[in-house]
């Protein structure tokens, strides 16, 4: 029996639920101590000196304004390399639209008492690549990068400030309960197959650095690993090195032969 | 058998790759259609009008929306909660922020033209800051459509009294040239006109200045 594959999820869920606390509590700090330190959230976030652009924003804002800021690269530059090396993990690993995909999650599980549901809709891959194209292509139509205002990881953060600040719920939040809804229907729909940020990230890391591996020698093919991918991808068909991948790590859990684990690809 | 229905699978995907594109552009081409007359390519006109300002340091409006991310960082870190982001039914502006000088006006402390991460609001100084023009209505006014009368609210709450706004025989006087805009004045004055505008009214006259490249 090989060695047993090392446990992710608790560690992932830990990085997801601080990631949440982060926008939830910034807000209040900001309003009540004025406490500026840790300032902003997922479309731009600012922690002391260190700031953080999503690369899509960065990318429609330059775009569609047609015009460079120099602070605004320096601001893309981390997520942008932390992209190129690792791939989607802001997806799995920050996200708060997979913080609260896996809230649901938890809550369908405690009405069901199911451990696995079915995995719903499936749609070709590449409408993934249509979704941030056409994003693109619409903002610089319009001229704006409206629909970067209705991203929903970012959409989160303003919701919650805008409860904290204003006492009010902006119209647009709906977004987030029909992206919500979406997971319920089919699991992940949105992020997928519609997430035109997930795209970009995914596009970054298309030759990234960390993959999942797959070691056919020890492969089952029990088809476990298919069932645990929250993406619905195949790792034991070497699909853990696809730009679709988000580097998760359930599929190396779910592996009874220790046959699927992170690897540092080197070139 | 197995590389026709392969084939036929792809065509399929090909077909509902194209279907969502064209989905898109009639989308897009439904948003642009609503587009007011006069003003091509936005979906509604821009915000800004007398008292509602944009924040310091902001760019001319032609290219505000395009050049704003909506990331509310201005809105956050605004210590007055002056500034208040727009929502979706602003059109191509929503998620950009305004201030609503009447009910809350900008106080200077220029904390937000620091944290804007797009270069939207230019990180500039408090005597820079152009965020529209004072405009006293000489009608509505009672010092000047009385005989002595003695108000000098406007003059009183001025951050930059006896440059920007003066007393010339005890009724105020708008200097242009150092007037920041920042609706101090519109907040303090007590006259409220029929049509909600106050005696004094901050326009936005730098708003649609030209842009630089």
């Amino acid at each position: 029996m090989a060695k047993r594959s090392k446990r992710y999820t608790p560690l992932r869920l830990l990085t997801l639920s601080s990631a949440f606390l982060l926008i939830l509590v910034t807000p209040y700090l900001n309003m009540r101590f004025h406490f500026n330190f840790i300032q902003g959230w997922f479309q731009s976030l600012s922690i002391g000196n260190l700031w953080f652009v999503s690369p899509l924003e960065g990318l429609e804002s330059i775009l569609t304004s047609r015009s460079i800021y120099g602070p605004l690269l320096v601001g893309m530059l981390t997520p942008i390399t932390l992209a190129l090396l690792l791939g989607r993990v802001f997806c799995s690993w920050i996200c708060p639209i997979s913080f609260l995909s896996e809230v649901t999650d938890w809550i369908i599980r405690l009405f069901t008492r199911k451990k696995h549901r079915p995995f719903g809709l499936r749609l070709p891959r590449r409408v993934f690549w249509f979704a941030l194209i056409g994003e693109i292509l619409i903002a610089l139509i319009i001229g704006a990068p409206i629909f970067v205002f209705l991203s929903p990881p970012g959409l989160v953060g303003r919701e919650i400030m805008m409860i904290t600040l204003f006492k009010t719920i902006a119209i647009e939040g709906v977004v987030v309960v029909i992206v919500l809804a979406m997971h319920v229907f089919s699991k992940r729909m949105f992020c997928r197959y519609f997430c035109p940020l997930g795209a970009l990230l995914a596009l970054i890391g298309i030759k990234r650095r960390l993959i999942i591996e797959a070691d056919l020698d020890e492969c089952l093919k029990c088809n476990m690993c298919k069932r645990a991918c929250p993406l619905g991808l195949d790792p034991q068909k070497g699909e853990g090195t696809s730009p679709y991948c988000w580097n998760c790590g359930k599929c190396t859990e779910a592996c009874k032969a220790s046959a699927l684990a992170f690897k540092w690809r080197e070139f | 058998m197995k590389s026709r229905k392969k084939s036929i699978e792809k065509n399929r995907s090909k077909n509902n790759s194209r279907r969502s594109f064209l989905k898109l552009s009639a989308a897009a081409a439904v948003l642009v259609g609503i587009s007011e007359k006069g003003q091509a390519f936005t979906i509604k006109g821009s915000p800004v009008k007398t008292n509602v300002l944009r924040p310091p340091g902001a760019v001319p409006e032609e290219i505000f929306p395009s050049k704003c991310i909506r990331c509310g960082r201005c809105v956050e870190v605004c210590p007055y909660k002056a500034i208040r982001p727009l929502d979706i039914r602003s059109g191509i502006y929503a998620g950009t922020p305004l201030i609503f000088v009447k009910e809350v006006p900008c106080y200077l402390c220029m904390k937000c033209v620091e944290v804007c991460p797009t270069g939207t609001l230019r990180p500039i100084s408090q005597e820079e800051t152009r965020m529209g023009l004072a405009v006293i209505d000489k009608h509505a006014c009672i010092t000047w459509n009385q005989e002595l009368a003695l108000c000098r609210t406007c003059y009183n709450v001025c951050p930059f009294k006896e440059k920007a706004i003066k007393l010339n025989e005890l009724r105020p006087v708008v200097i242009d040239e150092y007037c920041t805009g920042c609706g101090l004045c519109v907040h303090g004055c007590q006259i409220t006109q029929q049509n909600g505008k106050k005696a004094i009214n901050i326009e936005p006259i730098y708003a649609y200045r030209p842009v630089k490249w």
